[in-house]
């Protein structure tokens, strides 16, 4: 399930990635029709942006830094994923079909996760800038929070494939609840589980650095830093060093993921 | 001696599925036969109470099951196992795993929880496995096994529970003439050991060649109930007898 749901969202990520490429390159051509000067334009910007934007000797300086603001941010994504993954193992039990025993309680739990989960982690975040201040924990929150729904939703459609007949028949064998929760539906969706738990550490480590240039903290702020004084090689720097941590984080939880669902 | 009387069962939708049912199950195999929705699968249900039926009685010994309260009924359960069609394993698990499960009943709320078994409950895990034909298979995950082998997982769960009667809803409607041999013949050789059988069935031949007895359903009554030499033409045609009137619309 999540496997295919995955290849979906990364051909989604690249059909979105090319077709705001051609509402650019549209935008232009509309805007400035039969101006050679303005197509040229968006060249000699692109060619603009390679030039002050490549990382030189001063930037490699800022790497320690740079390094020690990605970690930061990683920790920050990996804790609030993490602490999010517990409560939402609890309300995903509590809001499925099958394990649900209260009533009102699932078509609660099933309406957080949605109202959760559409209220983008960009508002929280900015939400919380007011409470909380700029630092770390604030981007710990709109994360945990926005995680909070996705995996509370995605929780429940796993802890859903462990059938209600497999349940049914450990509560034939005089089994009570928890003991059946514990030594039979979790170790069935486990597989499951983490991998959903994956996806959303790679995908928090992306939007930890946006929400951290919101929040002032970690490698986002260490790039909105560098952006604003002008200190293009070093922001490109930081660039860099997220492309390459978000690629080989993704291809880890891939491996992962393999290795749990097979 | 399980004993069922004045039973009656009717779904939300207004669905009829038994009407004063009145059946004592005796020692041995007893197939329950009856046309789709003549209520087997709703009578067998009742009896460890995965159905609520509204009136009546279902007695195992002097133990009343319909009105049992919560933990009287999980005891009453880990008295009777029950095996279906589909298997309902934990797929994911080896099978020695879901042998284990048959005792969860028998534990404490905390041995439960941390999956705590016994040397001895271990042990009979894995001699059950043995006995119903797959000492080889015990680590083996479920998802890997066939069919018969996965029903048979079933039955040594059923057995770990040390069961007086094991409930058995068309245990062999998904498999293969040879795996329906091997698990009819275990269930007749359970039977012989002591352990009530009861069986729906929807093969009248199969019923004849290994039911001591049998009790036929039809409309949710009882229409039939004796030994299985008993089950003669008119035995049969009322069994299976649609009625007349169009009670249903
Ligand atoms: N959960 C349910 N809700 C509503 N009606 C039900 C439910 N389960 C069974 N029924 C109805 O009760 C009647 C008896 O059903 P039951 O499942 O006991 O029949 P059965 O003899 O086991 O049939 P089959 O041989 O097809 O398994 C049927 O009319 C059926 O439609
Ligand atoms: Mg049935």
């Amino acid at each position: 399930m999540p496997n295919l749901y995955l290849r979906q969202t990364a051909r989604r990520r690249w059909l979105t990635l090319i077709a705001a490429l051609g509402l650019l390159v549209a935008g232009q051509l509309w805007l400035q029709l039969n101006d050679r000067q303005a197509f040229m334009g968006v060249w000699a910007g692109l060619a603009w942006l390679v030039h002050n934007f490549t990382p030189d000797a001063a930037a490699w300086h800022d790497l320690p830094t740079i390094t020690y603001q990605l970690w930061r941010t990683i920790v920050i994504a990996i804790a609030a994923t993490s602490v999010a993954a517990i409560v939402a193992v609890g309300l995903g039990l509590a809001g499925a079909a099958t394990t649900g025993r209260i009533r009102w309680l699932r078509g609660g739990v099933r309406l957080f996760a949605s109202v959760m989960r559409n209220f983008p982690f960009v508002a929280w975040a900015l939400v919380l800038l007011f409470s909380f201040k700029q630092n770390d924990f604030t981007g710990f929150l709109a994360l945990f929070l926005m995680t909070i729904g996705y995996l509370t939703r995605a929780f429940i459609e796993t802890l859903e494939e462990v059938g209600g007949g497999a349940i049914e028949a450990l509560e034939a064998t005089g089994a009570r609840y928890w003991p059946i929760v514990i030594q039979g539906v979790l170790p069935a969706a486990i597989g499951g589980l983490l991998s959903w738990v994956l996806y959303m550490i790679e995908n928090n480590i992306r939007d930890a650095t946006l929400v951290g240039m919101l929040t002032g903290t970690g490698i986002g702020f260490t790039f909105d830093l560098y952006f604003k004084s002008f200190r293009y090689p070093s922001a490109g720097l930081v660039v860099v060093t997220l492309i390459i941590t978000t690629i080989a984080i993704e291809l880890l939880a891939t491996h992962l993921r393999q290795v749990l669902t097979h | 001696m399980l004993t069922i009387a004045g039973l009656n069962k009717t779904y939300p939708n207004h669905k009829r599925g038994l009407e004063a049912v009145n059946v004592t199950f005796a020692p041995g195999v007893t197939a329950i036969i009856g046309p789709s929705g003549a209520g087997k699968t709703t009578l067998l249900r009742s009896i460890n109470r995965l159905i609520t039926p509204e009136s009546g009685s279902v007695r195992l010994g002097d133990q009343e099951i319909r009105t049992a309260n919560a933990k009287a009924l999980r005891k009453i359960r880990h008295r009777i196992g029950m095996i279906f069609q589909d298997y309902n394993l934990i797929e994911e698990l080896a099978a020695i795993d879901n042998v284990l499960h048959g005792c969860l009943g028998g534990k404490t709320w905390l041995a439960g929880i941390l999956g705590h078994y016994t040397a001895a409950e271990q042990a009979r895990a894995y001699e059950l496995l043995a006995e119903v034909g797959l000492a080889d298979f015990a680590t083996q995950r479920c998802a890997d096994l066939s069919g018969g082998q996965k029903q048979r997982v079933g039955i040594a769960r059923a057995l770990m529970q040390s069961p007086e009667v094991i409930l058995c809803d068309e245990p062999i409607a998904s498999l293969d003439p040879a795996s329906t041999q091997a698990v009819m013949t275990l269930l007749g050789d359970l039977a012989k050991r002591g352990i009530m059988i009861i069986v729906n069935l929807h093969q009248v031949d199969i019923a004849r060649q290994y039911a001591d007895h049998i009790v036929g359903v039809n409309q949710g009554r009882i229409v039939f109930d004796g030994p299985t030499a008993g089950l003669n033409d008119a035995a049969l045609a009322a069994i299976y007898a649609k009625e007349a009137v169009a009670e249903d619309a």
